[in-house]
């Protein structure tokens, strides 16, 4: 068993040093008791690449196990696992809205909080450029060009998106500000509404009862 | 023959490993204090970044209180705060290589959700020139091109960001308005039909007749 961790020890950092190199990758506090989450808004039709590691690096003890589980806005699970320490997931977002990824440390007592590598990544930055190079056979310069002409496209659907959200928000502002006029409006009449018919009730009554 | 194709083997592995990939705009709900690491690999890299306080449900007030972000270098020190903003851009000159913590403070008892973006960009110089014979004078355009590109993605991420906060805000807006003047409208009946019952009973026969 001291083996196993010796050996997957320096295969976790070496990976964690790839996961660096190729992508850039946050480290989060987890607590030792409690679920910790990260969620970030996507529109459907996404790719989403996760890849998840606790960070430990004492020789002596195992490395911790955590759980994880990420969800999609309408509650489905699309990536449940417990009891690893490292994993990792893909998937192609179908709905729009917030996507949240959550872990727990499965055995509380372990007192202190760990800390877990979290490689996310989405849309252009997913892309698996290796296979495409080796499947295109290009390489050097060439590709370097190619994922900077994905990151420009990448920006200009991400400007079509936000301008898309914008106008959005536009019909709901103008929506918003024509109702309170109208509302006001109505409130003012309702108002005079109720006072007319206070008064007129008033005065029968009286007259009833012949004060008037 | 084999000489070049080694060569261009090696250049172009060390291509891929100086591209710095890219993070998504992660959010991260922030109870007291939350804190994330982000390794820099070079000493001398720009670390930029945004983050935006995204949910808050502010009742009365019209101005949030904010949230303080400091950003500590390997060796413990400050290298940035913000104190009491509820969305910013940051950037800065990696001074030595490690691992950073991006703190987010929440001086506040009700918990508020943020959505973060960091990005460690390397351009290689001079330095790196001479010492890697196979790296090309194009290869620094390059990563500047990138670096140039990532910023404009950096800006979109906030800019989505802060729409969403704001969309937030309209749709909070466009709810209280509907609920808030209906509960208006039931309530002035309400009122008024109170008043009439009152002055009614002031004026029954079971009361003394010029009791008022």
């Amino acid at each position: 068993m001291a083996e196993n961790a010796r050996v997957l020890l320096p295969l976790l950092l070496l990976l964690m040093l790839v996961r660096v190199q190729n992508g850039e990758s946050v480290w989060l506090n987890l607590p030792s008791s409690g679920t910790k989450c990260v969620s970030e808004e996507l529109h459907n039709n996404v790719v989403v690449v996760g890849d998840y590691a606790v960070v430990s690096d004492d020789h002596e003890h195992l490395t911790p196990i955590i759980s994880s589980k990420v969800t999609s806005p309408y509650g489905n699970v699309l990536h449940h696992k417990e009891n690893v320490t490292h994993g990792q997931f893909a998937f192609t977002s179908s709905e729009s809205g917030q996507y949240l990824t959550c872990f727990w440390a499965d055995h509380p007592a372990e007192g202190v909080g760990l800390i877990v590598n979290i490689d996310w990544k989405i849309g252009v930055a997913a892309k698996d450029w290796e296979s495409i190079a080796r499947k295109e056979k290009i390489e050097g310069v060439e590709l370097e060009l190619r994922k900077l002409e994905g990151a420009v496209e990448a920006i200009h659907d991400n400007l079509l998106y936000l301008k898309n959200r914008e106008a959005e928000m536009r019909g709901v502002s103008e929506t918003t500000n024509s109702r309170v006029a109208w509302y006001s409006i109505v409130s003012l009449g309702i108002c005079i509404l109720a006072s007319c018919a206070q008064v007129w009730y008033l005065t029968r009554f009286f007259q009833k009862k012949k004060l008037i | 023959m084999k000489t070049t194709m080694k060569s261009y083997a090696i250049l172009g592995l060390l291509l891929l490993t100086t591209f710095s990939g890219e993070l998504s705009a992660l959010s991260v709900t922030v109870n007291d204090v939350e804190c994330v690491y982000e390794y820099v690999l070079y000493e001398g890299d720009t670390v930029s970044g945004n983050f935006v306080v995204v949910d808050h449900d502010i009742f009365w007030s019209s101005d949030h209180p904010g949230i303080d972000f400091i950003v500590s270098s390997p060796g413990g020190n400050v290298v940035q705060t913000m104190k009491g903003t509820s969305g910013e851009k940051f950037e800065f000159k990696a001074p030595r290589s490690g691992m950073y913590q991006f703190c987010f403070h929440n001086p506040y008892s009700t918990p508020e959700t943020v959505s973060f973006y960091i990005h460690v960009g390397h351009i290689p110089n001079e330095h790196d020139l001479a010492k890697d014979e196979h790296l090309d004078p194009v290869n620094v355009k390059i990563a500047e091109l990138r670096e140039a590109l990532e910023s404009v993605t950096a800006e979109q991420k906030y800019l989505k960001a802060r729409d969403a906060r704001h969309r937030h805000t309209n749709e909070s807006t466009h709810k209280r308005v509907i609920f808030y003047t209906i509960g208006e409208y039931i309530l002035l009946a309400v009122a008024s039909g109170l008043q009439v019952v009152y002055i009614r009973r002031l004026f029954s026969k079971s009361v003394a007749y010029n009791r008022v």
